[in-house]
């Protein structure tokens, strides 16, 4: 065997080599991390509530660690986010960093606006943070087998608020949990001014039609179509569930159009004793809380039909993606990482009353106070048996919530048939 | 007759060339910025109104499907009977407002100009910030001012906007109450090129104040009430920042109008081709409405003269 000697100058050449190796990935990192990250989200920068104020506190803390970086928040309408970060995509100036509806996810990542998160993540964000990931959640952004964006607090979205004073006056601690026994517990909370139950049915992305509809379960939605049966007999079961609800004046039939700021507001005043609610809103809710005690507010499932379990609906909830043609992805996902830190769950949860985006953040100790035992309600509502979200590629997304929502006003406010009404929905939306 | 020389023809000639040269370059800008910001968007939009756009991805020429479905939808001929009914009962209580405002406003003088421009304000606000002054004022709950009113008179709040019978007379009041301050000026200044001595030879006349107004104000003011009538008439026509903020189209269609259905299409349903083809058909509808006021308005004006 033929023995090898190094002399003095090929062992520090092999030294320094080994330096400048073990150098790299340090030296790459800090040359990604500056530049500017620019960001859409319906968040301002200088807001003042709950989430704006967290959003704030994180990226401080981003620029502190990374001193070479700018963050620029561009808030947007949140319901114009997509359409505008799709044509801006096209037009190459779309941001780096980019907020949408889970729902709309499909058709964004249709048009390739969106960046893999799978060659851009970092191996201890993969390793670390994605399996302590809500599955359900993160699971809806892989389409085939490439990861589109991260699911941003998880939470039911439209979830059922109610006045625990309200459900007091009738000896209830909570909303019965199915329609049988909803529809005369609502009625009976309609006293003087107040009504018993308060939906929006204007809004363009959300539609109380369908949150009632899931009480029947996961098996709505068509497995390979991602339709629901608009005039089946379960379609019809909801409208009459919502007649029954308008015939013993828990809803009012000329309370039609009102959006969920407009709910809001009227339910802050008194107008309402439960009400649908986006749940990331709690604490908002609780804020602006006027003719009540905040305190007396709590959340519930939407009730089930029969035997079935409560309902929970997941969507439509925030996801974060980072765009196809960001001039500096890395620093993009970078940011992306961080909100997803464990200071920043912390920081959603105590600040903000969100349910923290990692799993493992609810084993500390703050979550055992009774100042987080909102979010341990939220969080009992992820783990309940009828927890479901929208198919990833449900058809017709833009038209299916306003024309649902017309079905809806139509049940409430007229005394056509519910078949007709439905028939008319179905064949608007040519399913 | 003595013809002038040739070569002084010429020069005139080269005079004129020139002038119209310096007049074209001068022009030539507002043209091209005409152009490019009206003509060849217009032109673009009606490229569009021929093509499936979905989500700002063209998936091809379609012809004319985008309107034959449009034509034989019964919502699109619903959402033009209902464009059609806003106009014109705004224009029905705008007009007749305004006139009163500005004989008002005349009589009062010096406090009618404090009086205009507070009736004003309204008018130079975002329609977007009225209809959001307006949903709170309207809000059926305590806090709400009109629903304090009610309840003053003893009368439960009532759902002034989400009731399909009372939205569309609240959307037309809102309206009327945002820019009938705009007529009211244009109605002031046709007002005041009245001659007073008009006024004074019909008292002498016998002629009471119904009858001047009848007889004087009102055909002399014609140029005026015509002009505040087009513009009114489109204004109302393509009004949507009101009926996005205040009633979202419903309830149930309820203020569904053209201009709305445009922008549902086109925004919320992100149906591109087809909000196009709502946008030519409501262009051709201005245009009719346009033409018409043309017509009459050329009619006045020469008797007027």
């Amino acid at each position: 065997m033929k023995s090898k000697t190094f002399d003095r100058r090929t062992v520090l050449r092999a030294c320094a080599a080994g330096l400048a190796f073990a150098g790299l990935p340090r030296l790459a990192s800090s040359q990604a991390l500056s530049g500017t990250v620019r960001i859409w989200t319906f968040l301002g920068a200088d807001g003042q509530s709950p989430r704006e104020v967290v959003l704030r506190e994180i990226i401080e803390r981003f620029t502190r660690n990374h001193p070479d970086v700018d963050v620029v928040v561009e808030a947007q309408p949140f319901q114009e986010l997509e359409v505008k970060f799709v044509a801006a995509s096209a037009q190459n100036r779309a941001p780096d960093v980019i907020w949408m509806r889970d729902t709309f996810l499909g058709l964004v990542q249709q048009r390739g606006a969106l960046a893999n998160l799978d060659d851009l993540l970092s191996a201890e964000f993969k390793t670390n943070v994605l399996p302590d990931l809500y599955p359900v959640f993160a699971e809806k952004s892989v389409f085939d087998g490439k990861r589109s964006s991260l699911p941003l607090w998880p939470s039911p979205a439209q979830a059922i608020f109610y006045r625990k004073d309200a459900l007091a006056e009738l000896g209830l601690e909570a909303p019965p949990l199915t329609w049988d026994e909803f529809i005369p517990v609502a009625g009976r909370l309609t006293k003087g001014d107040r009504l018993g139950f308060g939906l929006p049915t204007n809004d363009n992305s959300v539609s109380a039609f369908i949150n009632i509809l899931s009480g029947f379960g996961p098996s709505i939605f068509d497995a390979t179509t991602g339709q629901f049966d608009v005039a089946g007999a379960e379609a019809k079961e909801v409208g009459n569930v919502v007649r029954q609800l308008v015939a013993n004046g828990a809803l009012s039939s000329t309370l039609l159009n009102a959006m969920g700021d407009d709910i809001q507001d009227q339910f802050a005043s008194g107008r309402f004793a439960i009400v649908q609610a986006f749940a990331p809103r709690f604490q908002q809710y609780k804020q602006i809380a006027a003719a009540y005690d905040g305190n007396d507010l709590a959340v519930s499932a939407w009730p089930g039909f029969g035997d079935r379990p409560p309902a929970v609906l997941l969507g439509p909830y925030w996801t974060v993606g980072v765009s196809a043609k960001s001039a500096n992805p890395a620093l993009a996902t970078a940011f992306v990482e961080s909100l997803y830190s464990r200071e920043a769950s912390m920081s959603w949860a105590k600040t903000a009353g969100l349910v923290p985006d990692r799993m493992s953040a609810l084993k500390d100790p703050y979550f055992g106070t009774p100042e987080a035992a909102d979010i341990h309600n939220f969080t009992e509502l992820l783990s309940a048996p009828g927890v479901m979200t929208f198919p990833q590629r449900m058809p017709d997304i833009t038209k299916v919530f306003p024309v649902m929502n017309t079905a809806l006003q139509e049940l409430i406010g007229t005394d056509e048939s519910v078949d007709a009404i439905l028939d008319r929905a179905k064949s608007t939306l040519g399913w | 007759m003595q013809h002038p020389p040739l070569a002084s023809q010429h020069s005139l000639d080269v005079l004129a060339r020139r002038a119209r040269l310096v007049g074209s370059s001068l022009v030539g800008p507002a043209l091209l910025l005409v152009v490019a910001i009206n003509i060849l968007p217009a032109i673009y939009g009606f490229y569009l109104s021929l093509h499936e756009v979905f989500f700002f991805g063209n998936e091809g020429f379609a012809g004319l499907k985008n309107y034959t479905e449009l034509l034989r939808d019964s919502f699109a001929w619903q959402a033009i009977g209902r464009s059609l009914l806003f106009t014109f009962a705004s224009l029905a209580i705008a007009v007749p407002l305004a006139l009163l405002a500005a004989m008002g406003v005349r009589r009062l003088g010096r406090w009618g100009s404090v009086l205009l421009t507070v009736l004003l304000v309204p008018w130079a606000m975002s329609p977007i910030v009225v209809a959001l002054l307006w949903k709170w004022i309207l809000v059926p709950s305590p806090g709400g001012l009109v629903g304090a009113i009610f309840t003053a008179f003893g009368m439960p709040p009532q759902d002034l906007l989400t009731d399909p019978v009372l939205a569309m007379p609240t959307l037309i009041i809102v309206a009327v109450w945002r820019n009938f301050a705009f007529a009211t000026i244009i109605l002031i200044g046709g007002l005041g090129q009245i001659p007073r001595d008009l006024y004074k030879a019909a008292s002498v006349d016998g002629l009471d104040a119904w009858e001047s107004f009848c007889k004087i104000t009102l055909p002399l003011l014609a140029p005026s009430l015509l002009i505040v009538i087009s513009m009114l008439t489109i204004s109302y026509f393509n009004e949507v920042q009101l009926i996005i903020g205040l009633t979202g189209g419903g309830p149930i269609r309820q203020t569904s109008t053209l201009a709305y259905s445009l922008y549902h299409t086109g925004f919320v349903e992100l149906n591109q081709g087809k909000g196009n083809a709502i946008a030519v058909i409501m262009f051709l509808i201005n245009m009719g409405l346009i033409a018409v006021y043309i017509r009459i308005l050329g009619k006045q004006a020469g008797a007027a003269a």
